[in-house]
């Protein structure tokens, strides 16, 4: 019945709408009709022409009544009534165009700020992965007192999913790395990105193929056996021109023939962020690709590189998840001690992992979302400041609709309306802002990512930013629009029809316009605070440098396991290769390692220092480190301070040794000297590893890092399969890479070079551009805020003036200096700022800190950050206020009485 | 003569809700345009009831829009142009269940109205 209705009424009302004028003129003909037979009747009666017209009319009891009832029959005057005052709305804001336009790109500037850096906390935080009911997968992570996020190893993950009944499947995958793909054996492997997953990985997701099948779970039970391999949608597209008869087809990875038996859809980019794999393996094939070469990965408990996420069954909540991995993870601690002392597991959901601690992105992305609001509130105030002012020069009009009964909410309607089109108008202009901002990310790929992998970023103006974008428009109307509106129809009639333009008494009225001073010199106080620490703590960063030689120095990676070679092959591979490469003429010097500083992804190591009093709760310690050769303390300038570093005599015969740096030194061994003792890997028990150096502390992972420990170990003891080579030469390094071609072509011509580049290239990226990106987000929204704060108080400040101009002429009358006039008006302005001040400082200090904790990982307040920008917002908006308080000042009294 | 010029009763007269009942069950002989309507009223009730074109109008265009009954243009006899309005299967079932609830209320009234006679 009800649809039935709908039926039948909704064209009428669409009609209605869309129509409205030729609903107009049906009804106009339809009435005419009747009079027309009407009087027609009445002439046939015996009435004149006139008498028969005047009786028609008669009888309809008032035509225009008759239409307006028949109107209101439309139900649809809500809407009509919006659209007249839309209408009005339109025509007032036209008027003053200057001032529209000035409003409109205001809030566009406030609204796209924030929706571009939304898009970055929505793609860091957000975004739901990319299945079938994503809120239902989580991840589990193995926990240490060093990490809350760890990774679990082959074998915890089949005794995970074996022995846990919350999840309708647990599923693990390894870290995208570098594969070498070829269509055929001959050609040269090209390096793309591949990602080991569990045989259930597709099915547990609940992602269909789009061409093929996804892996089978016997496919995932014998190591080595079933070389399948399913292509995502990207690669497929780009490497096989979209063609659905890839599926059977043979291509090789790492040299070995793989099978496609199948292609991610479309809308399966991946489970990563950043990245978006090329193709999936599955785990039992991990032989051919690159897990640690010091264990085993089907056999070793402790080889931990298992990304394992599980979907939980429909009834099951976290915490029951929650208690029965932590049973398991006891029986774990429990059945091994070796390698699960003090060991947890965690389940933990997705915007637990997205939020994780040591992960920096996603703060940059909150603190800029924070800075942007911020702006937009500027923009906001100024808006308010401006409606208001214009709402009351229009007293008098707003007094007389009041006096022939206008409803207060109509009014506050027609108001609100103006504000509305203002924020729609924004809105839009805000979105195709907030595009340009995403594009502007966009245009960092490169320098962002110094890869071969397929990483992209993956800001996008998707619908929740819109949404979002619509909601922040739709709350600044009413942040804007509805104080004004509601304040501008409290009018006194008497006094409002009596006079343009009258305050009413009391205080309530200047109180909102100095709330809007003090809230505008306070945002962007914090603003110019945010973007000075910025820039300061960057510089900062820049000026310590990093004690290390970044020019001159070539820099080439290698990975002999995407030829296949074994261990004794690689062995010799690098061998050679150094060899040959020393031999180069230009060439200074020649290093191997398996991480640059600032470039790479080093490793942890266990170890317990010996003799040192370990914490009762602690089995060892864990530090980063790198594996390098003889040459590299030479060629990467990094002083020996003591000892010695690396020697061609440090075999893998010969005592292990390790060379650690100066603030490890300092840590484990205060004050005595650390060449000579031991370490010793992983437990009390273990390897003893010799001191043998100290080098100095340099930057490693960024060049915002605190000093941190670190440790070398030399490659004849610790063989590593992807190395990067490094030459210094006394020229342009880029100079040597033909040679450098030459010689890895005679040792094997299908062996890639990857990420040939000079190493200053990578460290301008990283350490100077990269975070320049930040810089100038966080400048351009202080710079901005700063101009529409300025602008939004000299707006204020001269309107605040110009309602007191009888004052003032008054005041000037009876004797009042110009300076005592200058004084009054600037006495207020200076309270005003003087107060925003003290807010802005207070926030100022609590955006500091959180920058302090969240990124630069440095302390204190930077006074004089606040030297500088507290005098100087002072100063820009004592004259904001300067200028109108002087024109008051030279009022002339007659002038100012005759005002109005 | 003309009722409504001669009688200046409105159309309160009518028990609320009934003109709908009238208009609904003339439609429902034929579609008519408006004028045809007024005096289909008139010469179906007679003098008795009595409605005022003015609120003739706004009642059907009413109707119209509970989507009771449907308009459309055609032309008359005369080779004018005139809103024929007709009934909507949806109006067909509300005369049903208007004119059975009609009954029942002169029914029960007229019973009551008997017992005071008597």
């Amino acid at each position: 019945m009800r649809m039935e209705h709908w039926w039948y009424t909704l064209p009428l009302r669409l009609k209605s709408i869309l129509l409205g004028r030729r609903a107009e003129r049906e009804l106009d003909e339809e009435l005419q009709f009747h009079l027309e037979h009407k009087i027609a009747e009445g002439i046939a009666n015996g009435l004149s022409p006139k008498e028969a017209r005047y009786a028609a009319m008669r009888a309809m009891d008032g035509l225009e009544q008759r239409k307006e009832e028949i109107r209101d029959t439309r139900r649809i005057h809500w809407l009509t009534d919006f659209l007249d005052d839309a209408r009005y709305a339109i025509r007032s804001l036209r008027r003053t165009a200057g001032l529209t336009a000035f409003v409109v790109m205001t809030l566009a500037l406030g609204i796209g700020m924030t929706s571009g850096t939304f898009s970055m906390v929505d793609a860091l935080i957000f975004r739901p992965y990319p299945v079938p009911h994503p809120s239902g997968v989580v991840t589990l992570v193995s926990t240490t007192h060093d990490s809350s996020f760890d990774n679990f190893s082959y074998r915890e993950y089949l005794d995970i999913r074996g022995n846990t009944d919350s999840y309708d499947g647990v599923i693990a995958n390894a870290e995208m790395e570098a594969v070498g793909f070829a269509t055929e054996p001959k050609a040269t492997p090209r390096v793309k990105g591949g990602m080991m997953v569990s045989g259930n990985y597709f099915r547990v997701l609940g992602v269909e193929p789009r061409l093929g099948r996804g892996f089978r779970e016997d496919e995932d039970q014998v190591p080595g056996r079933d070389a399948v391999v399913v292509l995502g949608p990207a690669f497929w597209e780009h490497e096989f021109a979209s063609d659905p008869g890839v599926v059977g087809r043979q291509i090789r990875l790492n040299g070995t023939n793989f099978t496609v038996i199948g292609v991610a859809p479309e809308t399966f980019p991946g489970m990563l962020i950043f990245g978006h794999p090329d193709f999936y393996v599955p785990l039992a094939m991990a032989r051919v690709f690159s897990t640690s070469l010091q264990k085993k990965f089907f056999e070793d408990r402790d080889d931990r590189e298992l990304n394992v996420k599980a979907r939980l069954k429909p009834r099951t909540n976290l915490q029951q998840a929650q208690n029965e991995l932590t049973v398991l993870a006891k029986n774990f601690e429990r059945e091994y001690p070796q390698v699960n002392r003090s060991r947890g597991a965690a389940v933990r959901t997705q915007f637990e992992m997205r939020t994780r601690d040591d992960d920096g992105n996603w703060k940059f992305g909150v603190i800029f979302v924070i800075l942007a609001l911020a702006v937009l509130l500027v923009a906001c105030t100024n808006v308010a400041g401006l409606l208001l002012s214009r709402a009351r020069a229009r007293t008098r009009e707003i007094a007389v609709r009041l006096a022939i009964g206008a409803g207060r909410f109509r009014l506050v309607r027609l108001l609100l309306a103006e504000s509305l089109i203002l924020a729609v108008l924004g809105g839009f202009a805000g979105i195709a802002i907030g595009y340009g901002v995403v594009a502007w990310f966009h245009s960092f790929e490169t320098v962002v990512f110094n890869s071969d992998l397929p990483l992209a970023i993956p800001f996008q103006m998707d619908t929740r930013v819109l949404a979002a974008t619509l909601a922040l428009s739709a709350v600044s109307t009413l942040l804007c629009g509805l104080a004004p509106a509601l304040q501008s129809t409290r009018v006194d009639l008497v006094n409002g029809l009596k006079s343009a333009d009258v305050d009413m008494p009391g205080r309530k009225r200047l109180w909102g316009r100095n709330m809007l001073v003090v809230a505008q010199v306070s945002m962007s106080l914090m603003l110019l605070t945010a973007s000075f620490l910025m820039v300061r703590g960057f510089q900062r960063t820049l000026q310590l440098g990093t004690d290390f030689a970044k020019d001159h120095l070539l820099m080439t990676s290698f990975d002999p396991r995407l030829m296949q070679y074994n261990p004794a092959q690689t062995h010799q591979f690098y061998n050679l290769l150094a060899e040959r490469a020393r031999e180069m003429p230009g060439v200074k010097s020649v290093a191997l390692t398996e991480n640059v500083p600032l470039g790479g992804d080093f490793h942890g190591v266990l170890f317990v220092p010996d003799g040192f009093q370990m914490p009762r709760d602690r089995e060892n310690f864990n530090s980063i480190m790198d594996t390098a050769d003889e040459g590299y303390f030479e060629t990467m300038g990094i002083p020996i301070l003591r000892g010695r570093g690396f020697l061609a005599s440090d075999t893998a015969d010969t005592p292990r040794v390790a060379v650690v740096n100066e603030q490890f030194a300092k840590h484990y061994w205060p004050g005595s000297d650390v060449v000579g003792k031991y370490i010793r890997l992983e437990s009390r028990d273990g390897t003893p590893v010799e001191i043998v150096g100290v080098a100095k502390t340099i930057k490693y992972l960024s060049t915002f890092d605190k000093p941190m420990d670190f440790v070398y170990m030399p490659l004849t003891q610790n063989p590593i399969a992807r190395m990067v080579l490094m030459l210094r030469s006394n020229a342009d390094p880029l100079q040597l890479v033909p040679s450098v071609k030459e010689v890895v072509r005679t040792l094997d011509a299908n062996m890639p070079m990857m990420q040939t580049r000079a190493y200053e290239d990578l460290y301008l990226n990283q350490a100077v551009k990269g975070p320049a990106i930040a810089v100038k987000l966080v400048g351009a929204m202080g710079a901005v805020g700063l101009l529409l704060a300025i602008a939004g108080l000299y707006g204020l400040v001269a309107y605040n003036v110009s309602r007191r101009t009888r004052e003032i002429g008054i005041r000037i009358a009876i004797g009042a200096a110009s300076s005592d006039v200058l004084r009054l008006v600037m006495g207020k302005g200076l309270v005003l700022v003087g107060m925003g001040t003290i807010i802005g400082l207070t926030m100022g200090f609590a955006i500091e800190r959180l920058m302090n904790s969240m990124l630069f990982n440095a302390g204190g307040v930077d006074i004089l950050a606040y030297l500088v920008i507290v005098p100087s917002l002072f100063l820009v908006t004592m004259l904001a206020a300067y200028v109108p308080a002087r024109r008051a000042s030279r009022i002339s009294p007659t002038q100012a009485l005759r005002y109005e | 003569m003309l009722l409504s010029e001669t009688d200046m009763s409105k159309p309160n007269d009518l028990v609320q809700g009934t003109l709908d009942l009238l208009l609904l069950k003339i439609l429902a002989l034929e579609p008519l345009h408006g004028w045809a309507i007024s005096l289909r009223l008139k010469s179906i009730s007679g003098d008795v009831l009595q409605v005022s074109e003015g609120s003739l109008y706004p009642a059907l265009h009413k109707l119209e829009q509970e989507g009771w009954i449907t308009a459309e243009w055609k032309q008359t006899e005369n080779n004018r142009r005139a809103k024929f309005y007709s009934l909507t299967r949806l109006g067909k079932r509300q005369l049903e269940s208007e004119a059975a609830n009609w009954l029942r209320l002169s029914t029960a009234i007229s019973q009551v109205i008997q017992i005071s006679e008597a």
